[in-house]
């Protein structure tokens, strides 16, 4: 009986004794860079004032402070001078403090005299030391961008960095990317409708980041067009009808200007006839699943349209399918920009992309084609400026690794006439059960709209925890 | 820090050493494997427990033998072994469910004591194997063909009913165990391979009370393969798991009354199980700025409880009724924890925490028979009620990001009469109406007939039907964009299931006992109608709904035999099937038959004079077919795709010491060391067969030492 006792207490010290489990494992030693966020800053003659950013590599463990020097060339400190900064850097030194838990900071530089036509003017800031009020076993450490050079004249950036503001999951905005000035410009993806051509052709283009549709119609008489007419012609004009004639009702994917789902305006009106425009959607406002994106809200509706020429001017007819009266708008071409835009929620022109050489690429949701399937709304689309200039291609990290690129290695040929020479292939598609993710074996060679050859690396399609639209990239000129 | 294999036989041969010590006392006479053969008795589906022999259905019967000598701790550690059903583990999410005749779990209904288990995704179905604790666990009874007469909807494929223990021959038992696995080659005291320790309690106060109580710990630390774990910095696929760890704890409790006329138990169950699952897919998030990353990866913790009552009442009413009423509440619910993890700094960050799935309700089942005095006729009059509460979140479907929360009542009754006409022949009707809140009245018919042939022939026909009840999947599904428009259907019906079973069987054996032979025949076609299936309802533009459109069908036959000789035990089956699906909801469809092979075998031998029994399992999945379009020719055509057939050997070696209170048991599972089976796929490049995408089965060969104290007072 005792001997039973033992065992069973035997059995129970296992049972206890096994039920421990050992600890996480411990955190690594974390180092704290902070680095300028480009090593390249450059004013144009309108430019008279930028915010330098900072960015670190984690969450600032504790308030502290970036001690910042710099060195000039013809170009003196001071509020009567070339340049100041805030905070002040009188002393050739500036402290720009920040806060725990910020993940960068900046300072600002005022430029005061421009540069002298045809000579040099600029200054090199230099990060020298980083305070911290409690490290929190972190290790400060300056790495990477250390050195920031400030012109005081246009220079193409020779390096830099880019977070397009894609809006996350919704994608609200299509984002208009200069690389050689390191801007960007955005405007919300529904804020327009039809795009009217500013060079010799008069052509119009549709929003396919909204993912429109258009069907020439047999009729030239706007308000003779009666919902009857089109009833059985509007589920067939869509995007992502999996037909593949469906490709007809949407603009040329490679961004040829010939393409456009809209024939070429005539200037014999009986040539132009009425067409059965769906307007796709709104931008959407519900949060998809982690990882996932929501681009489309309501849809927008219908409208019917017609285009004719005045002169070099477009008229642009339009109407909802029930009315049996219509508006009509002179539209003229504006120099400078590709198109003019207009939308039919503002019944006005809006501003939508930069002059025609001041951007490179568009992040954008896009119509594109599946062979064989028609037409298919796709997220997270890069479009090069195509009618600006600008082409782009694919190399596998395979071929070339992305660091060893160099302007040797550019193939002309390569370059695709076809604005989507990144398109898609930036990121892996997913599929059921796999959420599209970065694609890490590819980089990308970029001429842009001033003849600039740029290498592009894409560093994120989802932010830090995941939610889609926040993409970023580097890119370094050749 | 895996160990190799020779280590590990090192480590086990010095435990082996360790309680050799211990002295050998003569073994406790046990009956002889052909006589306990003999006393196989079995609950499901019979109007009263009886033997197997008589019974009208053919039950194939898991006895708790097997289940120790394959140290099985869950019903996934010893299923593998069953002719015609075939395992499904699924490595992602860490469950594993039953195939049985080609039909997934949710044709098939898995019930304890004859009322159904519940889980986060149905009643009795869809069951994840590895959730099924058989530490209390009696035996386990397999009827294949549609049960919807005694089991309702949902048991199309057949069912399983897990008979757990209620008595005892000692005042006072206790037993704890402990359980050391590898998982494939990786094992490490705490961080690697699968540890169990077990302790169960039971005392019998009286001739009519009996209690017992049982606690488990099981923890399958998961397995890595080429994975690197939850702390690998790199997008290379790597990081993660292969098989997902998984924690269980299941406490478990019965109080069993048995008066003369009147019998009562009340068993309860909690189970509480966390799955971890590291993506393999890790944001590097690469600064160019700072030139350092810093990794982030998002992943899911996945817990589970499950709560079961159950309440028996049965005995005898006006001297002649018998009664036999259970009534249950059961409810498992699935959370999810999701969060972010930052791989360097160790650190979560957006975490969010919400129920995944859940199903919880009322259940209850009764049964009245004998109103006749008869010998020759029985009647039994049943209902069966459950009112289930069942809610699906926006992450476990694609509900247009709604979560889905439905209540599904059923009120089923049925009846069953049992006819002798002379000593040979005996037949049994029965037939059940299922009213529902959901669907429109269905019903299951059976009958099956029992003929007893000169020189101890037995042929049992067996005719069912079950239907299936539509998924929430099914029901809810809502994937409507730009480019899609995938729709469930609320108007589906069930499926209708209808199975036909033959069974020819004889016992061979001689006057004195001294051998024993069961030779069985069996043929059967099963059935499947309105199946549910995702089709095209608009060519342009394209849309997908589920309707009712296909059809399954499939007919086999098998050959099993089970010899016992002295103290040897033989069993050994054979199975050859086929397949044929119409769909009806493809453009175009190949509805050949496409047929398998199964073979099953059991090889036990024990050596009494050293209390050791040797034993040996093996299965053989012969190669699969499915139908696979090739588009790569001119004209595209059906072609057959294979999937390579495998085996599966377990073994283990049982000792026992101190009479009979020491149990030491070594052994191995998988000896055939599978992990992957090819399948053939059909691509660009026509078609051919591709390793690297092969199905995912085991996780190699493992061992297994099971230590076990027996104190009977």
């Amino acid at each position: 009986m005792k001997n039973n006792f033992l065992y069973t207490l035997a059995f129970a010290f296992i049972l206890i004794g096994a039920s421990c489990s050992d600890d996480e494992g411990g955190s690594v030693q974390q180092d704290f860079v902070v680095a300028f966020q480009n090593p390249s800053l450059s004013f144009d003659t309108s430019d008279t004032q930028k915010e330098v950013n900072l960015v670190f590599s984690t969450a600032a463990p504790s308030d502290g402070t970036v001690a910042i020097t710099y060195t000039t060339d013809n170009a003196v400190y001071g509020s009567d001078a070339d340049f100041t900064t805030v905070p002040d850097g009188a002393s050739g030194q500036l402290m720009v403090g920040f806060t725990g838990g910020a993940s960068g900071t900046s300072f600002t530089f005022n430029k005061l005299q421009d540069a002298i036509e045809g000579a040099s003017k600029g200054v090199n800031f230099t990060l020298s030391a980083i305070s911290l009020t409690d490290s929190n076993g972190t290790t400060p450490t300056i790495q990477g961008n250390t050195q920031l050079a400030v012109s005081f004249t246009e220079t193409a950036a020779p390096a830099g960095t880019t977070s397009p503001e894609v809006g996350g999951p919704n994608e609200d905005n299509q984002v208009y990317v200069d690389l050689s000035s390191l801007t960007q410009t955005t405007a919300k993806r529904d804020s327009w409708d039809l795009g009217f051509y500013n060079g010799d052709a008069f052509r119009v283009t549709i929003n396919g980041s909204i993912f429109m549709a258009v069907a020439a119609l047999e009729s030239t008489d706007i308000d003779a067009v009666t919902p009857t007419d089109v009833e059985a012609l509007q589920p067939q004009v869509a995007v992502g009808t999996f037909d593949a004639a469906n490709i007809d009702y949407v603009d040329a994917v490679t961004g040829d200007l010939e393409g456009t789902a809209i024939a070429a305006i005539s200037e014999t009106d009986a040539d132009n006839p009425v067409y059965l425009v769906n307007l796709g959607f709104e931008v959407g406002t519900d949060t998809p699943d982690l990882g996932g994106v929501a681009l489309n809200g309501e849809a927008r509706g219908w409208k019917k349209i017609r285009i004719l020429r005045s002169g070099s001017d477009y008229v642009l007819q339009y109407a909802d399918l029930e009315a049996s009266t219509h508006e009509e708008v002179t539209i003229s071409k504006t120099a400078g920009y590709l198109f003019t835009f207009f939308s039919f929620n503002t019944e006005d022109l809006v501003d939508v992309q930069p002059l025609s050489d001041r951007w490179d690429l568009n992040f954008t949701a896009f119509t594109n084609e599946i062979e064989g399937f028609g037409s298919y709304g796709y997220a997270d689309f890069i479009t090069t400026n195509l009618l600006g200039g600008a082409v782009a291609y694919a190399v596998e990290t395979a071929t070339k690794a992305y660091a060893e690129f160099t302007a040797a290695d550019v193939v002309e040929a390569s370059f695709l006439d076809d604005q989507r020479g990144i398109g898609s292939n930036w990121r892996n598609g997913g599929g059921p059960g796999t959420l599209p993710s970065l694609k890490d074996d590819v980089f990308f060679v970029l001429k842009d709209t001033d003849g600039n050859l740029y290498k592009i690396r894409f560093t994120a399609l989802v932010d830090e925890g995941g939610v889609r639209g926040y993409p970023a990239f580097e890119f370094e000129l050749l | 820090m895996s160990l190799n294999k020779n280590k590990f036989f090192i480590y086990f041969s010095t435990f082996f050493c360790f309680v050799g010590f211990s002295q050998e006392t003569p073994r406790v006479e046990i009956d002889s494997m052909a006589m306990q053969n003999l006393k196989e008795v079995v609950v499901t589906g019979q109007i009263n427990k009886q033997s197997v022999d008589k019974s009208v259905f053919e039950v194939k019967v898991i006895s708790r033998e097997t289940l120790d000598r394959l140290a099985g701790n869950t019903l996934a550690d010893v299923l593998n072994q069953s002719l015609n059903i075939n395992i499904q583990p699924n490595p992602s999410t860490g469950k594993s469910s039953v195939q049985l005749f080609g039909l997934d779990g949710q044709y098939f209904k898995i019930l304890v004591d004859n009322i159904p288990l519940i889980n986060d995704e149905g009643l009795g179905n869809n069951t994840d194997l590895t959730q099924i604790n058989l530490d209390d666990i009696e035996q386990v009874e397999i009827v294949e063909g549609s049960m919807g007469v005694q089991y309702g909807s949902n048991a199309v494929s057949g069912i399983i009913n897990i008979i757990t223990r209620k008595d005892s021959d000692h005042k006072w038992e206790i037993t704890p165990y402990v359980q050391e696995e590898t998982i494939g080659n990786e094992y490490g005291f705490f961080d690697q391979g699968r540890h169990i320790q077990s302790l169960s309690l039971g005392h019998r106060f009286s001739d009519q009370w009996y209690v017992n109580g049982n606690l488990t710990h099981n923890d399958f630390t998961g397995y890595l393969n080429d994975r690197e774990g939850q702390y690998h910095p790199l997008n290379d696929g790597r990081r993660g798991y292969e098989w997902l760890p998984k924690l269980q704890y299941s406490g478990k409790g019965l109080v069993n009354y048995s008066g003369k006329n009147f019998k009562s138990f009340y068993r309860m169950e909690y189970f509480d199980e966390r799955v971890e699952r590291y993506d393999s897919l890790v944001r590097e998030n690469f600064n160019p700025s700072t030139q350092t990353s810093n990794p982030t990866a998002t992943d899911e913790v996945f817990t589970s409880k499950r709560f079961y009552n159950h309440l028996n009442l049965s005995g005898k009413l006006l001297k002649t009724l018998n009664y036999d009423i259970s009534a249950s509440y059961q409810q498992q619910k699935r959370n999810v924890e999701q969060y972010n993890y930052r791989i360097n700094a160790r650190e979560k960050f957006d975490v969010n925490s919400q129920e995944y799935e859940s199903r919880k309700g009322i259940y209850s089942r009764g049964t009245v028979n004998d109103f006749f005095k008869s010998e020759k006729v029985s009647l039994q009059l049943g209902y069966e009620l459950s009112n289930i509460n069942g809610y699906s979140s926006a992450l476990a479907g694609t509900f247009d990001g709604d979560n889905i929360e439905r209540r599904l009542e059923a009120y089923d009754a049925f009846a069953t009469t049992e006819i002798e006409l002379g000593k040979r022949f005996s037949f049994r009707p029965g037939t059940r109406a299922m009213f529902s809140s959901q669907f429109k009245t269905q019903m299951a018919h059976s009958l099956s007939a029992k003929y007893n042939f000169d020189k101890g022939y037995q042929l049992r026909a067996v005719l069912g039907t079950s239907p299936r009840n539509p998924n929430f999947d099914e029901l809810f599904t809502y994937f409507v964009d730009v480019n899609h428009d995938v729709q469930g259907n609320i108007d589906l019906k069930p499926e209708r299931g209808v199975s036909t079973f033959l069974h020819l069987k004889k016992n061979f054996f001689p006057e004195n006992l001294g051998w024993r032979l069961s030779s069985k025949i069996s043929a059967w076609y099963l059935n499947v109608d309105d199946r549910i299936e995702l089709t095209i309802v608009n060519e342009s533009p394209l849309a997908f709904q589920y309707n009712n459109i296909d059809e399954y069908r499939t007919w086999g036959t098998s050959l099993t035999n089970k010899l016992a000789y002295g103290d040897l035990q033989l069993d050994l089956g054979l199975s050859f099937s086929g397949e044929s699906k119409v769909l009806n909801s493809q453009d175009s469809f190949n509805d050949d038959y496409l047929y398998a092979l199964q073979l099953s075998s059991n090889f036990s031998y024990q050596f009494p004079r050293i209390n050791t029994t040797f034993s040996l399992f093996f299965k053989y999945n012969g190669p699969q077919y499915q139908f696979v379009l090739d588009t790569n020719q001119d004209d595209p055509s059906f072609v057959r795709a294979k999937q390579e057939g495998y085996g599966w050997m377990d073994g283990s070696i049982k000792k026992t010491f101190m009479n009979d209170k020491l149990h030491l048991t070594l052994g191995a599972r998988n000896l055939l060391d599978i992990s992957r089976i090819n399948t053939q796929t059909v691509n660009s490049g026509g078609t051919h067969s591709s390793p690297n995408n092969g199905l995912l089965i085991g996780y190699g060969r493992s061992f297994f030492v099971k230590l076990l104290y027996n104190l009977n007072i």
